[in-house]
C-alpha cells in the first residue's frame, strides 16, 4: 500500500513539476530597445569618463535617428542615423552615456537629452501645444563639444527654450576613431521640480534625444543647427531600483496558506466521514 | 463518479460553446478569457446550487469529490489527486507573484491609430475635382512634403521615417487611408500630429501641422494623389 501511495505521489510530483517548467518557458515577447535601463553601480559613477569600466555593466538600447522635419526649419538627411545608450545610477545620481559615428571632429558637434517634467504629457518637439491636451514642459540637457560642459535647459512650445537660472547638470564628450561618446549626469532629484526631471527608482519616464553634426559646408556655414538636426521621438527611462524579492515572499506565503487550507479541509472531509 | 460526468461535461460545453463557436456567429467576436471564465463560474455556481438543492441530489454530487480529496478512489485517480494537491498551492502562488511581482516592462501604451475627428471635420467632400491635372499635382506636393517620412511608394518607409516611434502611416496598407474619408486625411494633414485626442497620443507624434504651411486647397490635392498614388480609394457611406 505505501509503495502505491509513493508511486502515485512521484507521479504526481513529476507532472506538477512538468506542468511549472511548461508555464515558465513560455515565450517572452522579444525586447526592442524602447527603454534605456539605468542599473545600479557599487562603485562611484564614472561622470567624466565616457570609457570607463564601469560602463559594460549597463545593458546597451539602440535607438534610430531621423532628421528633424516635423517643423520648420526643417532638414532632410542628418549624419547620426543611430544613437547607442547606456546610463547608471547609484541610487543618487544617473549618468548617460551616448555613443555616436560622427566622421569628423567639429566645435559646434553637439547633442542633447531631453525630457517631460511633472505629471503632464510634452510633445517631444520642445513641448509645443498641442490641440485637444493641455501639455507640460521639457527639461533639456545639452551639450557642444566647444563648451565642454553640460546645460540644463527649459522650454514649453518654440521659442521658449533658455538655459536654467539653477544648472544641475554636467556633460562631458570624448571624441576617438570616429565616434563620440558623451556623459550626461544629475542627481536624480534636483530642488526644481517645475523645471527639472525628477527621477523615482523604479519608474519609468520618457527620454529622447537630438544630436547635431557641427559640421560646415563649402560656403562655411553649419549644416546642422537649431531645428536642422537628428532627432528621435519619445522612448522611455529608468533608474533600476534595488532588487525586490517581495513578489517571492508573498508567493511562499500564499503557497502556504493554500497547503494549510488543503489540509485542514482534508481532514474535516475525514472526520465528518468516520462520525 | 456518475453525478459528476454530467456537470463536467455541461462546463467543458459550454467552454467550448463561448470559445470556438460563439467568435464564429456572423457579428460576433472572439470572448476575452476574462469572460469566458466569468460564464464558466456562473455555470459552475448554478451546479453547485441546484445539486445542493436537494439532500439526496447534495450527497450524490459532494460524495465522489469528498472521496476523491479523502484519498479513497483507486488507481489513475489517486495519481489525479496528489497532483491536484500539489498543482493547486503552485497555481495560488503562481497567481500571487503574478499579481505582486513588480513589473520589469515599459507601460503598456494603448494608442488608438485612427481616433475620431472633432465634428467639423466629418463629412467634408473633396472641393477639387478629381481630375488627372489636380492628382498629378497633389503627388508633385506629396512628393515635396508628405513623401520623406510616408514614402515615395506611399508605403511608409520614406527616408526620414526610422527615428519616429509612432511609424509614419502607410498608406499602401489596406487598414490606413482605405478605411478613412476623405475628410478624415484633411483633418490629420491640417493639424498634424498635435491636433489629436489624448487617445492618439499626440505628444508622440511627428506629423506637421500643415495648416501653417500649406493652403487648403493643396492638402485636398495631396488627398488626391495620396489615394491614387497608394491604389487605394477613400471609404464612404454605404
Amino acid at each position: 500500500m505505501r509503495s502505491v501511495i509513493r508511486r502515485h505521489a512521484i507521479l504526481a510530483v513529476a507532472g506538477a513539476t512538468f506542468a511549472v517548467l511548461l508555464a515558465t518557458s513560455l515565450p517572452v515577447a522579444a525586447q526592442e530597445s524602447v527603454a534605456v535601463r539605468a542599473v545600479i553601480t557599487k562603485g562611484p559613477i564614472p561622470l567624466d569618463d565616457p570609457n570607463a569600466a564601469a560602463w559594460n555593466s549597463a545593458p546597451q538600447a539602440q535607438f534610430p535617428m531621423s532628421p528633424q522635419v516635423h517643423w520648420q526649419n526643417r532638414i532632410q538627411e542628418a549624419t547620426v542615423k543611430d544613437l547607442k545608450v547606456r546610463a547608471l545610477n547609484d541610487g543618487q545620481s544617473i549618468a548617460v552615456l551616448l555613443e555616436y559615428a560622427d566622421p569628423t571632429e567639429d566645435p559646434a558637434d553637439a547633442a542633447a537629452l531631453e525630457f517631460m517634467v511633472g505629471d503632464k504629457k510634452a510633445h517631444f518637439a520642445h513641448g509645443q501645444p498641442m490641440a485637444q491636451v493641455e501639455g507640460g514642459p521639457v527639461n533639456i540637457w545639452f551639450w557642444r563639444n566647444k563648451d565642454g560642459k553640460g546645460v540644463d535647459m527649459s522650454a514649453k512650445g518654440f521659442g521658449t527654450l533658455k538655459a536654467q537660472s539653477h544648472q544641475d547638470v554636467t556633460a562631458k564628450g570624448i571624441y576617438a576613431n570616429g565616434t563620440w561618446k558623451v556623459v550626461f549626469s544629475r542627481a536624480m532629484t534636483t530642488e526644481h521640480p517645475a523645471e527639472d526631471m525628477q527621477l523615482k527608482p523604479g519608474e519609468f519616464i520618457n527620454i529622447a534625444f537630438a544630436v547635431w553634426d557641427g559640421r560646415k559646408d563649402a560656403a562655411g556655414d553649419l549644416v546642422e543647427k537649431g531645428s536642422q538636426k537628428a532627432v528621435s521621438s519619445w522612448w522611455y527611462f529608468r533608474a533600476e531600483a534595488p532588487p525586490d524579492y517581495s513578489g517571492y515572499i508573498y508567493a511562499a506565503l500564499a503557497i502556504g496558506l493554500a497547503l494549510a487550507f488543503q489540509f485542514v479541509l482534508i481532514r474535516k472531509l475525514k472526520k465528518g466521514q468516520s462520525a | 463518479m456518475g453525478a459528476l460526468t454530467k456537470p463536467f461535461i455541461l462546463l467543458v460545453v459550454i467552454y467550448l460553446l463561448l470559445k470556438f463557436v460563439v467568435p464564429n456567429i456572423p457579428g460576433s467576436a472572439p470572448l476575452p478569457s476574462s469572460l469566458i471564465f466569468l460564464y464558466v463560474m456562473l455555470a459552475l455556481t448554478g451546479i453547485v446550487i441546484y445539486y445542493t438543492m436537494s439532500g439526496e441530489s447534495k450527497d450524490a454530487f459532494w460524495g465522489p469529490i469528498q472521496r476523491f480529496l479523502t484519498g479513497e478512489t483507486k488507481g489513475a485517480l489517486q495519481t489525479a489527486r496528489y497532483a491536484v494537491l500539489i498543482l493547486f498551492p503552485l497555481l495560488v502562488g503562481w497567481q500571487t507573484y503574478g499579481s505582486t511581482a513588480v513589473s520589469d516592462a515599459p507601460p503598456a501604451e494603448n494608442r488608438t491609430i485612427h481616433p475620431a475627428p472633432p465634428g467639423e471635420y466629418t463629412g467634408l467632400s473633396n472641393p477639387v475635382a478629381k481630375t488627372p491635372d489636380n492628382i498629378m499635382q497633389g503627388k508633385g506636393f506629396y512628393a515635396a512634403f508628405c513623401s520623406p517620412c510616408h514614402g515615395g511608394q506611399f508605403d511608409g518607409k520614406g527616408p526620414a521615417a526610422r527615428g519616429f516611434n509612432p511609424p509614419p502611416a502607410n498608406f499602401s496598407d489596406p487598414t490606413t487611408i482605405a478605411m478613412l474619408q476623405e475628410s478624415y486625411l484633411f483633418w490629420r494633414i491640417k493639424k498634424g500630429g498635435v491636433g489629436l485626442p489624448i487617445e492618439g497620443m499626440p505628444w508622440k507624434s511627428a506629423m506637421p501641422r500643415w495648416e501653417v504651411e500649406l493652403p487648403d486647397e493643396w492638402i485636398w490635392k495631396i488627398i488626391l494623389g495620396e489615394y491614387d498614388g497608394a491604389h487605394q480609394s477613400p471609404r464612404t457611406w454605404e
